[in-house]
């Protein structure tokens, strides 16, 4: 447990913020609770170049209901686990993409962009992943709300349920 | 009947019939052999055959862009260039059908048809994989050609003749003489994989890089016959080489047709060995590889063959 | 997007891909070549986004284990063991001992069996047949193996929450043994050949470079980062299971280049077969699982496992029912596309096919448009327009596919 306490620790002297956000889950696991964008910004510059984070294994996005969670899991040469969490509003999504420094985030922050609607500022350029070209637009089929039986593949459009309500109804 | 025993000579035996035939026998072979040294069942007999015939009833697309005549005509040119040389390489017997002196060099610039006439076709097909194949061949070609001419014209170049059964006939009567020619057997060997398109120098045709090359936009009929001229390459390519670097002869003339099987199978079969045991060079490899090894060594060849007849 | 056209410059742009001999699955690379060189590469992937991680969120765990096992066909075991344990570190499981070492032997011959592969598919690439053919002929004795063991050549389903589905028994232990030792002899064999063969060894040399500060820079994982001299095996860094009681030996090379690749893999496979034998001889008796809960306590978790290929991430969060709330699969070639495009400029166009199967992909993708272009004009065709044209082209043959359907 040494090692993870000590990365927690200079990280909490760093940043005064990180103290109630840190903790220690297991062995090589070190989680945060949602930090804000600019608290997050700092704190991943600072872990890439003074503690030696290499690594940006992942991020995963998350569907919180009224918020996307998301998750960059960074990995250092001992591999400990450095879990940042941070919280977007799905009506104002805007994240900066940190593929400045972590080249290997490309794929997965483009991910996000397509199945969440995260807006990730500042990606470079390539074709989109994993959706296909002819995709409407306005839909994000990992968020909760998004469901695959409403979605006509002939016609690529997707129907929502509330229209036959009406009809039915009225 | 002159003119009739020419029409045999040059259609039948030893002409395109036996050519053709025996081109589909040496394919079989060689898949078979190919087969079996991976421990692979192979082959059927009739396999040759059966692919040349259903390929001749399949559909012919051609694309839009493409230059219709080119297209069309390449694959009969070079049969006929094949079927052609094939008449001045000894078969039944130590002469060929047809002879005069200076059919060796003739049969070796009919050799550099079928290349040219692959590199036409891709070249006219218009498309980003054949383009890339015909430039491969076309390098390819600049560099086996000169050590395939030296190698093949050392021997002639002892005999004294440049004529393939006047060749043959000079080393049936002094056989020792063909041992002097071991070196440029060596290189002739290794230049004719290089102009069959065969591994390790089958860059023009890299199924994994380029597709097919030279002959994607191929189908049905027209590369049918491609892909038989091609056979008849190799059978011509294994007759010449038997020819001029094995040219042991008995006199008899039956006996020496079996003789000419059996020394073209042997030729076939080193053909194929280097075939299985490589992986494909690339085309910068080659290049450097036939400047640099070949070349001299035929070279070397020649100027050694150049000397002893001067001491003769 | 696909362009086969020539630029006025001596460039021409050739599309390796979707369709293409040497991608087992589709991808595009559309590779800009002047003469032999590359000089440009553009990568189009995506894995075949069959919406697997949504369908997971509308079945139970234990039906999301069977659809985890099939995200990949070759790395099925790896996915399929972190995704149990995953759900057996939520609800506090310990599986039994004999379980555990199960699940190690199966990954060591899923190990096995996908860098035989990987060697036949390489070679093949460099246009080498006769040794695709003796690896593919090795990897069936593997595939019997395995097919005893789980009922099935790939995809075999011996993982379940809480241990594993099938036992070892006598006959099969003394069936594997055998196997190890036949195998062991092939791979001294094509150790020889990695070392000697000299068109091998032309054909993998200098391709592919992929430098230690690369690896670094473009986060590569598994035997690509082995290759540079990285130390990165979570078998070792981060023991799992029963590797915590099993020796393991870490497996890196100087060469960062496909060579290295591949005498890493080639040692790996001498390194699983070593790993098996000492299972097989000290493998505990007793239970082969334990109950699982059917609802997994609400918490998340990230597990770890060194697939084949690299480094699999898996993260799953759990709400207290027993349905999962999300989960995330990252396999270990989505960290190693980064550097493709890095490892493919400035080489030749002969290296472009072993280059990209020197990661080992294990992913497809679906292509989107392509653009046209002939002296009259420039067109773009996207799906719905492609696919009306391939009908069109038929009707006039007389044949009509338009009753197909366009689903994907």
């Amino acid at each position: 447990m040494n090692l993870e306490d000590e990365i927690a620790g200079k990280l909490c002297e760093k940043f005064p913020f990180m103290t109630d956000k840190i903790y220690v889950q297991k062995e090589k696991r070190i989680f945060t609770k949602p930090l804000s964008r600019d608290e997050f910004e700092k704190t991943i510059r600072y872990v890439h170049d003074e503690l030696g984070f290499y690594r940006a294994c992942h991020v995963v996005g998350t569907d919180d209901g009224d918020s996307i969670g998301l998750l960059y899991i960074l990995s250092n040469k001992d591999s400990i686990l450095l879990i940042l969490r941070e919280s977007v509003p799905k009506t104002n999504t805007e994240v900066t993409s940190i593929s400045d420094i972590y080249p290997s985030i490309v794929l997965h922050e483009r991910e996000l962009v397509d199945l969440f609607g995260v807006m990730v500022k500042g990606l470079p350029d390539g074709p989109r992943y994993p959706l296909p070209d002819g995709w409407p637009d306005g839909n994000y089929p990992m968020r909760k709300e998004w469901n695959p039986k409403n979605f006509n593949k002939e016609t690529m459009t997707y129907q929502q349920p509330q229209e036959t309500e009406a009809q039915k109804n009225g | 009947m002159k003119i009739l025993e020419m029409l045999l000579k040059a259609f039948i035996f030893p002409g395109f019939l036996f050519l053709s035939v025996y081109a589909f026998v040496a394919e079989f072979l060689d898949r078979k052999m190919y087969a079996r040294m991976q421990n692979r069942v192979g082959p059927p007999w009739y396999q040759p055959i059966a692919d040349f015939f259903k390929m001749i009833g399949k559909k012919t697309i051609i694309p839009a862009d493409a230059n219709p005549v080119i297209f069309r005509l390449m694959p009969f040119v070079s049969l006929a260039a094949v079927a052609a040389s094939f008449l001045y390489v000894p078969v039944f017997g130590s002469k060929a059908a047809f002879s005069f002196n200076g059919d060796l060099v003739i049969v070796l610039y009919f050799l550099a048809i079928p290349p040219l006439s692959s590199f036409l076709a891709g070249w006219y097909s218009r498309d980003v994989y054949a383009t890339i194949g015909a430039t491969r061949i076309l390098t390819q070609m600049f560099v086996y050609e000169v050590p395939l001419f030296i190698s093949v014209l050392a021997p002639a170049l002892l005999a004294g003749t440049w004529s393939i059964t006047g060749m043959m006939a000079y080393y049936s009567v002094h056989p020792l003489y063909a041992l002097i020619n071991i070196p440029a057997m060596i290189v002739a060997l290794i230049s004719f994989q290089c102009k069959l398109e065969r591994a390790p120098f089958d860059t023009p045709e890299a199924e994994t890089e380029i597709v097919s090359g030279a002959l994607v936009e191929y189908s049905g009929r027209f590369l049918a016959f491609f892909k038989m001229s091609l056979d008849c390459e190799l059978v011509l390519v294994i007759s010449l080489f038997s020819a001029i670097f094995l040219p042991f002869t008995t006199g008899i003339a039956g006996l020496d047709f079996l003789l000419y099987i059996v020394k073209t199978l042997a030729t076939l079969l080193c053909l194929t060995l280097l075939r299985v045991s490589m992986a494909r060079l690339k085309i910068v490899d080659i290049v450097s590889f036939c400047w640099k090894r070949l070349t001299p060594v035929a070279l070397a060849q020649v100027v050694l063959n150049l000397l002893i007849r001067g001491v003769l | 997007m696909v362009e086969s056209d020539n630029f006025g410059d001596n460039r021409i742009a050739v599309p390796i891909g979707p369709q293409h001999p040497s991608l087992d699955e589709p991808g595009c690379f559309d590779i800009t070549l002047e003469g032999e060189k590359v000089v440009d590469a553009v990568i189009g992937v995506g894995y075949n986004h069959r919406g697997l991680e949504k369908v997971c969120e509308s079945k139970t765990y234990i039906q999301d284990l069977y659809i985890i096992e099939r995200v990949c066909g070759i790395c099925s075991h790896a996915h399929s063991t972190a995704f149990c344990m995953g759900i057996e570190e939520l609800s506090g499981l310990t599986i039994p001992p004999r379980a555990a070492y199960i699940r190690v032997i199966v990954a060591e011959l899923e190990r096995l069996h996908s860098h035989l592969l990987w060697l036949g598919v390489a070679c093949h690439e460099i246009g080498f047949d006769t040794m695709f053919m003796f690896t593919w002929r090795n990897r069936e004795k593997v595939l019997d193996i395995l097919a005893v063991l789980g009922g099935n050549r790939v995809n075999y389903g011996v993982n379940t929450i809480g241990g594993v589905r099938r036992d070892l028994d006598e006959t099969l232990t003394s069936q594997i043994l055998k196997t190890m030792e036949m195998l062991e002899e092939e791979i001294k064999y094509y150790v020889e050949l990695a070392h000697t063969e000299s068109t091998l060894i032309s054909r993998l040399a200098g391709v592919g470079k992929l430098s230690k500060e690369d690896v670094i820079h473009y986060g590569a994982v598994g035997p690509v980062a082995r290759a540079a001299g990285i130390e990165d095996d979570i078998r070792v860094k981060e023991p799992y299971g029963a590797y915590k009681e099993i020796p393991v030996h870490m497996i890196t090379d100087t060469n960062a280049d496909v060579y290295g690749r591949t005498v890493v893999r080639i040692l790996e496979m001498q390194e699983s077969i070593n790993i098996i034998r000492y299972c097989l001889k000290n493998i505990p008796d007793g239970a082969i699982s334990v109950k699982a809960p059917r609802k997994i306590p609400a918490g998340e978790v990230i597990i770890r496992v060194e697939a084949p290929r690299g480094e699999d991430i898996h993260f799953i969060r759990s709400n207290g029912t027993d349905i999962p709330d999300r989960v995330r699969v990252r396999a270990p070639t989505e960290a190693n596309w980064h550097g493709m495009k890095h490892m493919l400029e400035g080489g030749y166009l002969a290296d472009v096919p072993i280059t990209i199967a020197a990661i080992d992909p294990c992913y497809s993708c679906t292509d989107r448009a392509i653009q046209l272009r002939s002296e009259k004009d420039t067109r773009v065709l996207d799906w719905k327009e492609l696919r009306q044209y391939g009908i069109n082209f038929y009707k006039k043959q007389g044949i009509d596919i338009s009753t197909l359907s366009a689903g994907r």
